[in-house]
């Protein structure tokens, strides 16, 4: 009796979904979204999420894409390569949707773009930063909006030839994430500096990213003659790492550090008067860098909707929908072949400045920010001084160098 | 030479954490006969508490005498409305079981506290550093260091010389022969599992200044406190001390001297011990 009461309610519910569907006017665009949703590093998913959710209802506000309105799918890839590639396929085949963006880790991009290929579905990488993906692995459907390891330590690099350390060493996560900054670190700067010295690879720490005490790591550092340190930890594990190196003394103004991605916001918020002061952070969006009219649209809107300031990550999520949505129009059409043309070539201005897709590798020219941590009484986070800022032009390196030829 | 000795208190102040995690997981094995897949849980809802405490009182120790009992008492309802319908049958029924609970208080501890990562600052009297040579160290580090032993001899006290240690040694050995004596066991095993999730969130609410507090932190140290159990002997307890502070050192010392090899040492360690005893280093005979 009761499964024919349940077959019963099946049908009823196909019918209704089946009516509902029939009742809109017409089908929305459906934009999926993979991010860490849980896990060490869930805020990034977090502020994404928020990002993506003010940018859809400014578009719906004005009247949608082509017409059509914006629905969002969300999906947490929990930061590993096999979850984000079901993740990307459930997208694709179960949801239907007409365009994926997103990914945090480089592990799970180096994972999911070869994929695209096969799905024939337009990705939007937002987030990581790993070359591969729009250099030796990049692919017709593959897009990023946001800066890459190259950009990111080019400035490094530029910012490194003028302190005055000169033995560096690194702390990274132990994936390629933090292995390739360490490397273009090195490639980088030597030519700037020729007297620079890098410490050979079995006194440099990489940790896993599982890592909750990083002391071993910060004693071996201390004790290492370094005077330079760039720091490629991120989300969870910079935070535990800030907190426990600050009380070893390895902030005593010794060394110069470098923190590729130490002015992420979710690292500020956590840390707020923990994280310490004069220390070069970089990031790929700051939201007091620029005074242009679309950024501060941008913060106002997401500090009134949040009550915080917008993360860079919550900055990727944003311009890949505005960006979506301009080749949308350009192309008049959401057909996934019209958009990655339309792509291509794109240029569009959001709140990082204006960012022109490459036709030859997908990769975004966009602007680097770096910056100087300091207190301001005025402010519930750290916030950066002495910004130093880089045109897109002046730190991507040439199609040429990226190894991309085009499937 | 400072760097050994920062080494030593770095392998030492790891490897207590994991000992009040493995001795927990250690007992509940032991005398239940359960692997408890939602310790590292446990662990952190006990880091979450003492965050909450702390936001309510100012005070860590506030954090550190009120959060583990909550989460004895949430746990003596796991095992008598949960676990206890489950100790008749298969062992895989357990594992699914605690698979979930772990998921499930993951998930709850999101909902309520949000994705974020959240500081806790350690006590003012422990805020400090000491002078290490040329570096400095920080206090919290070396209360830790000095408080796992502590616990420990407490615990070994409370085996030796108290009855009801003697009665859980006793259903440990032989649960079906403590029952024919007048041993309560369905009392016991929900004291002890209470008494393993207290430890678990002691642990939990000591991690909390000395790491952030943040959905997952179980995950990296309860995988390392099965490792402990295992090389230790599963349900002993001198073994939980041993393996843990062997753990600890192998953490610090492998970072500095192999890195490469560094994540793979305690499974490598794992494997020499399982080969050689595969009862563990202290564990008895069946």
């Amino acid at each position: 009796m009761k499964h024919r009461w349940l077959s019963v309610l099946l049908m009823l519910l196909v019918v209704f979904a089946m009516a509902g569907a029939g009742f809109a006017a017409e089908k929305p665009v459906k934009v999926g979204f993979v991010y860490i949703m849980s896990g060490p590093f869930a805020t990034y998913g977090q502020f994404a999420k928020q990002g993506a959710e003010l940018a859809i209802d400014e578009i719906n506000a004005a009247g949608g894409i082509n017409g059509r309105k914006v629905e969002a799918l969300f999906e947490d890839s929990t930061g590993k390569p096999d979850v984000g590639i079901r993740a990307i396929r459930k997208l694709v085949y179960e949801n239907e949707v007409d365009v994926v963006m997103g990914i945090d880790s480089s592990g799970v991009a180096s994972a999911v773009a070869p994929i695209m290929n096969e799905l024939k579905t337009p990705l939007i990488i937002t987030h990581a930063a790993t070359p591969d993906v729009t250099g030796t692995n990049c692919n017709r459907y593959t897009f990023r909006v946001s800066l890459n390891i190259n950009q990111n330590i080019a400035m490094a690099s530029k910012l490194a030839a003028k302190l005055k350390a000169k033995t560096w060493t690194t702390v990274g996560p132990d994936y390629s994430f933090g292995h390739q900054s360490w490397e273009y670190f090195q490639k980088y700067l030597q030519p700037l500096k020729q007297d620079a010295v890098f410490l050979p690879k079995d006194q440099v720490a990489f940790s896993p990213m599982s890592t909750t005490d990083f002391s071993p790591y910060i004693t071996k550092i201390l004790n290492s003659k370094a005077d330079g340190v760039l720091i490629s930890l991120w989300g969870g594990n910079l935070i535990d790492f800030i907190r426990q190196a600050s009380d070893m003394g390895f902030f005593d103004g010794k060394r110069e550090v470098l923190m590729t991605l130490g002015a992420a916001t979710e690292v500020l918020y956590s840390l707020k008067d923990k994280m310490p002061e004069n220390i070069w952070v970089g990031t790929r969006y700051w939201f007091a860098a620029n005074d242009s009219p679309v950024n501060k649209a941008f913060v106002d809107a997401y500090m009134k909707r949040y009550n915080v300031y917008p993360s860079y990550n919550a900055h990727g999520a944003y311009a890949a929908l505005k960006a979506y949505a301009a080749a949308a129009k350009k192309a008049n059409s959401v057909d996934k072949e019209k958009i990655v043309t339309a792509l291509e070539g794109l240029s569009i201005e959001v709140p990082v400045g204006k960012i022109t897709i490459r036709p030859e590798d997908h990769q975004a020219v966009t602007d680097g920010v770096w910056g100087q941590t300091t207190a301001d009484p005025k402010m519930p986070i750290r916030t950066l001084k002495n910004i130093f800022q880089l045109p897109g032009d002046a730190i991507t390196p040439p199609v040429s160098e990226t190894g991309c030829k085009m499937k | 030479m400072e760097g050994f000795l920062a080494n030593i208190l770095n392998g030492l102040s790891w490897g207590m954490l994991l000992f009040l995690i493995s001795m927990g997981l250690t007992t509940v094995f032991g005398v239940m006969g359960v692997l408890n897949f939602a310790h590292g849980s446990l662990f952190m809802l006990g880091s979450y508490l003492c965050m909450q405490f702390v936001r309510w009182s100012g005070s860590f120790w506030m954090g550190l005498i009120f959060g583990p009992p909550i989460v004895a008492a949430l746990s003596i309802l796991i095992e008598r409305f949960l676990l206890r319908p489950l100790y008749g049958r298969d062992v895989s029924f357990q594992l699914l079981l605690t698979f979930g609970l772990m998921l499930f208080l993951d998930d709850g501890v999101r909902l309520i506290w949000g994705p974020a990562y959240h500081v806790v600052a350690p006590p003012a009297i422990l805020a400090g550093v000491i002078p290490f040579f040329s570096q400095s160290y920080p206090v919290y580090r070396i209360f830790l260091v000095i408080l796992g032993p502590l616990v420990g001899l407490g615990l070994w006290m409370f085996f030796t010389f108290t009855r009801w240690g003697k009665i859980l040694r006793a259903s440990a050995m032989d649960r079906q022969m403590a029952e024919i004596i007048g041993v309560r066991v369905p009392i016991l095993f929900t004291g002890v599992f209470a008494f393993g999730a207290w430890l678990a969130a002691l642990g939990g609410a000591l991690a909390a200044p000395h790491q952030s507090v943040g959905p997952a932190m179980g995950e990296r140290i309860i995988i390392e406190s099965f490792i402990v159990v295992v090389i230790g002997g599963m349900g002993s307890f001198p073994g939980a001390f041993v393996g843990a502070l062997i753990l600890g050192l192998l953490n610090s010392f492998g970072t500095t001297w192999i890195p490469d090899l560094q994540m793979a040492l305690p499974y490598l360690f794992l494997a020499v011990i399982l080969l050689t005893r595969p009862r563990g280093l202290f564990g008895g005979e069946a």
